[in-house]
């Protein structure tokens, strides 16, 4: 808590905040999602149970809302899709929409935390920290995409999460959260982390697609890109610049031009500014073609 | 109608205050084993959480903030009365606050208690609730202080403990009295401790006058503020429906609304159990109705300010939660906010009623109710019609452990406040003789100058 | 000689204020008007005040040393555990953002100078007090008390000037 830590520090802090010449260094990682690949089959989200040792909360709870998938499927259906003289087949609009946490570089969480269980990491993510949290639930109340889920009972207790010997399948390189806690997609950073160690015993940085998260792994189709977003050979930062998508704004300056543009990539409620770190590739529609 | 007599004997204010400090009647006892029982059923509920985990409360993903909160703010709301009484009303000279002020500011302080209690049982994990305090710790951790949470947990612990200083410095030389008159036994130690030696020597009064002028000028700011902070949780966060800029006058009105109508409804219990009539009279009875009247229209005009805002406003999200509220699941609690706050009030603007008793006390009950919903109003919808449209649709009602707590938290504050009415006295009788002492000194005046046939102050 | 204390109660203001001014013209040996002489009232009463004589009160110079101490410390003590070697960055906000340090400010502020403020009112007030050697339950219902402090053969001259305004009644301490 000295003054000269903070001068010392200080210009290294500043750099943090994605609107600053040098945003980010070495790492910030992104994600980029097809819409148009996607074909809603869940296995990312299945992947994501299996690997961060999400709880099956059973049907009842489930219907009640309180579900722990941090990687979801959202399904949208255009009102006359299956109607009496309607359209057999949606045509406009994603149809799946995997979300999950946003990473986001100004996170509407981060500042609400009161006991502040949730920050900003130096590679870009928005960590959680279990140990920290008591359940305020604030940064649930403030997220604008609703990706964060808290355990409302004590699971690793409850009869059937994880009856006798499922336990043989948990991670043991995540936590398994009792209750009162919230949680969130992390960007498998137990793997970030591995790979990080490995890069950094061998003097140099995390390769592009040397570590994978999860869902990206097991997607049949490949819809889900992952990587280092400064890393100009990473395939996420190339999908990022070929779609024109910046990270430090709020409105994209291809969006403003006349007529609009054939290009897919968007970020969700990025007029919020939240700047997240997710961009998906608009579903390829009929209608535009 | 006089806001009270200006021959009233000091030493029968004394008498008269004291007397309700005697041994309790049987009838006390039962209302507190009521009371202990209500904080029973909540004490039950709150074990059942913390054991099975917070959803029983019957919360959800994304519904995540429910009763808690909402009540939480409602007693916050409830202690903005003391201040107003003691420290707003001082300051404009209106010294029909004297015989009030004392049981307003109790309600105050209890109020805070009430309200702590919820910030702990609304956490997922309470016994961690001390990482909120900011204490010097090995890991180099401190509290997040851009969180409105923690400004509310700042700002109450300040709000609290100032109040309590308040009473009691405002206390010390009716506990001087109290230990001059009290037989020997417990109390009169009690008293004697209290009362510092208290003997009104004019270098005491000088002081004391110039502190309790100064408190009252800090404490202003302070609830303004506090309640203000309270409001951030909601305007600071970006949810439709909450990122108001309103929110901190309207919830400030809001609680000086939610406080005047708690006075009125202990006003009239006080007023008829102890037979304060002298003191706790019709005419500041009469004020005080004409002051909540003012304040519900001011909450009103606030409300309107809102609606207006959103539906003006390009913000497709809070427009729809505005409409959701209106025509959505939680509709008949918002229509029946709308009713009890802003046009059962109407009936306040009666002369008729103004000095009704059974329909002042029915009357305060259900602006309270009013505010009560309109806290919970504000926490549902937003919950249940977000930004985000998967999150759509998220209705969720609490369970009998979140009414279990609310309930309780009313029989919490009913002991603490019994408990106090016996203990100290729930009426300031310096201020009282001090109100009748510039009362017979106005009457005289007007008297010798040959005005008095037009009535003097106070006279209706 | 000795010192003895007598007390007088009367039963208005007036009758104070009256004895208070003959109290300040007579000349005794041995009898200081502003030292030895205490006015004990039921209520707080400015007009005591003026013919007591302005004495100045200091509680204010402690509000205003507690709130500014109570500000600065808030401010300090807040922006310190933001700037330490952990600083965790939240919600792309610098890391000493000064809109919620200046709320926890003013908090602080305001707690500093309520409770500051008490102290000062404690420690002029002389609180808590120990009891003076004459008192009567009454000055606390509704008679205002003079405690006055006097040799022993000043104690005639004194009784006959509170007799001569009504005095209600007048104590004596009993000799040493």
């Amino acid at each position: 808590m000295s003054v000269s830590n903070l001068l010392e520090n200080w210009s290294q802090f500043r750099h943090y905040h994605p609107v600053d010449d040098k945003p980010h260094d070495p790492y910030k990682w992104a994600m980029s999602i097809d819409l148009d690949a996607c074909v809603g089959c869940n296995a990312c989200s299945v992947a994501c149970y299996a690997e961060n040792n999400l709880p099956v909360v059973g049907k009842e709870k489930y219907a009640h809302g309180m579900s722990m998938h941090w990687m979801r499927i959202e399904h949208y259906w255009d009102e006359d899709v299956g109607e009496e003289g309607g359209r057999e087949f949606p045509d406009q609009g994603a149809q799946f929409l995997p979300m999950m946490c946003q990473q986001c570089e100004a996170a509407p969480c981060e500042t609400v935390c009161p006991v502040g269980a949730t920050n900003h990491t130096a590679d870009g993510l928005n960590s959680q920290i279990y140990n920290r949290c008591v359940g305020s639930r604030y940064c649930e109340a403030n997220c604008p995409y609703k990706v964060r889920y808290f355990n409302w009972y004590d699971y690793p207790t409850t009869d059937n999460v994880w009856p006798a010997e499922m336990t043989q399948q948990l991670n043991p390189d995540v936590t398994v959260r009792g209750k009162g806690v919230m949680e969130k997609c992390t960007f498998c950073v137990q793997r970030l982390s591995a790979a990080k160690v490995t890069a950094k015993s061998e003097g140099r940085i995390v390769h592009d697609g040397e570590v994978q998260t999860a869902c990206q792994q097991v997607c049949p189709v490949g819809a889900i890109s992952f990587g280092n977003l400064i890393d100009p050979q990473s395939r996420v930062h190339k999908q990022w610049r070929a779609q024109q998508v910046e990270l430090d704004k709020d409105r994209q300056a291809k969006d403003e031009k006349e007529g609009g543009t054939n290009l897919r990539g968007y970020r969700i409620l990025e007029n919020m500014r939240p700047y997240p770190s997710v961009m998906y590739l608009e579903r390829v529609r009929e209608s535009a073609i | 109608m006089k806001d009270i007599r200006e021959d009233i004997a000091w030493a029968k204010i004394n008498q008269d205050v004291l007397k309700s400090l005697e041994n309790p009647r049987k009838l006390y006892w039962v209302i507190l084993f009521v009371a202990i029982a209500m904080v029973g059923v909540a004490v039950g509920c709150e074990i059942y959480q913390y054991s099975t985990g917070m959803g029983v409360s019957n919360k959800n993903n994304s519904h995540v903030w429910g009763l808690y909160i909402a009540t939480f703010i409602f007693w916050i709301g409830m202690s903005h009365s003391g201040t107003l009484l003691s420290a707003i009303l001082h300051l404009m000279h209106a010294d029909w606050r004297k015989p009030i002020y004392r049981f307003a500011e109790a309600m105050t302080t209890f109020s805070l208690m009430t309200a702590g209690l919820f910030v702990a049982v609304h956490l997922g994990r309470v016994w961690q609730i001390y990482y909120a305090l900011p204490y010097p710790n090995e890991r180099g951790l401190w509290p997040n202080f851009q969180s409105p949470l923690l400004w509310d947990a700042m700002a109450i612990f300040t709000y609290l403990s100032s109040s309590i200083v308040f009473l009691y410095v405002g206390m010390i030389p009716d506990l001087a009295i109290c230990r001059d008159r009290m037989h020997e036994g417990w109390r009169k130690k009690l008293y004697t401790l209290l009362s510092l030696g208290w003997e009104g020597t004019d270098r005491q009064w000088r002081n004391f006058r110039v502190t309790y002028l100064t408190i009252a000028c800090f404490l202003i700011p302070l609830a303004v503020s506090v309640h203000s902070i309270v409001a951030s949780d909601f305007a600071m966060s970006q949810q439709p429906g909450w990122h108001i800029t309103s929110f901190p006058p309207y919830f400030v009105a809001g609680a000086l609304y939610s406080g005047c109508a708690a006075i009125i409804t202990l006003f009239i219990i006080l007023r008829y159990v102890f037979r304060f009539e002298e003191y706790m009279t019709m005419g500041i009875l009469k004020k005080i109705v004409r002051l909540t009247f003012a304040i519900s229209m001011v909450w009103t005009y606030l409300n309107a300010v809102e609606f207006a805002s959103v539906w003006y406003s390009h913000d497709q999200a809070s427009k729809d939660v505005l409409i959701q509220k209106a025509i959505g699941t939680y509709a008949p609690f918002w229509w029946g906010m709308m009713f009890c706050g802003s046009v059962v009030p109407l009936t306040l603007a009666f002369k008729r009623f103004q000095t009704n008793i059974p329909v002042l006390f029915a009357v305060s009950l259900l602006l309270n109710l009013g505010m009560w919903l309109e806290r919970w109003m504000i926490v549902a919808p937003t919950f249940a019609h977000g930004i985000y449209p998967w999150a759509w649709d998220h209705d969720q009602w609490p369970s009998f452990v979140q009414w279990g707590m609310v309930f309780g938290s009313f029989g919490w504050f009913t002991l603490l406040f019994m408990v106090f009415c016996k203990v100290f006295p729930s009426v300031s009788m310096y201020e009282v003789k001090e109100m009748v002492y510039h009362r017979r000194q106005e009457t005289k005046k007007l008297e010798a100058t040959g005005k008095f046939a037009t009535a003097g102050k106070g006279a209706h | 000689m000795s010192k003895r204390h007598l007390l007088a109660l009367f039963s208005n203001f007036d009758a104070a204020e009256a004895v208070v001014k003959e109290l300040r013209d007579v000349r005794i040996n041995g009898f200081d008007a502003d030292k030895d002489m205490i006015v004990k009232s039921p209520i707080e009463h400015p007009e005591v005040e003026e013919f007591l004589g302005y004495k100045p009160v200091h509680v204010q110079w402690f509000t205003l040393g507690g709130a500014l101490m109570g500000g600065l410390l808030g401010f300090f003590l807040i922006s310190g555990a933001q700037a330490n070697f952990y600083a965790q960055i939240k919600g792309g906000k610098p890391i000493v953002p000064f809109p919620p340090n200046f709320v926890l400010t003013y908090e602080m502020f305001i707690l500093g100078g309520v409770f500051i403020s008490v102290l000062g009112f404690l420690i002029c007030a002389g609180l808590p007090a120990r009891r003076s050697p004459l008192y009567s339950t009454k000055v606390s219902e509704d008679q205002i008390g003079i405690l006055v402090k006097s040799d022993e053969n000043a104690a005639n001259t004194l009784k006959a000037i509170f007799a001569k305004h009504n005095a209600l009644e007048i104590q004596e301490e009993a000799g040493k």
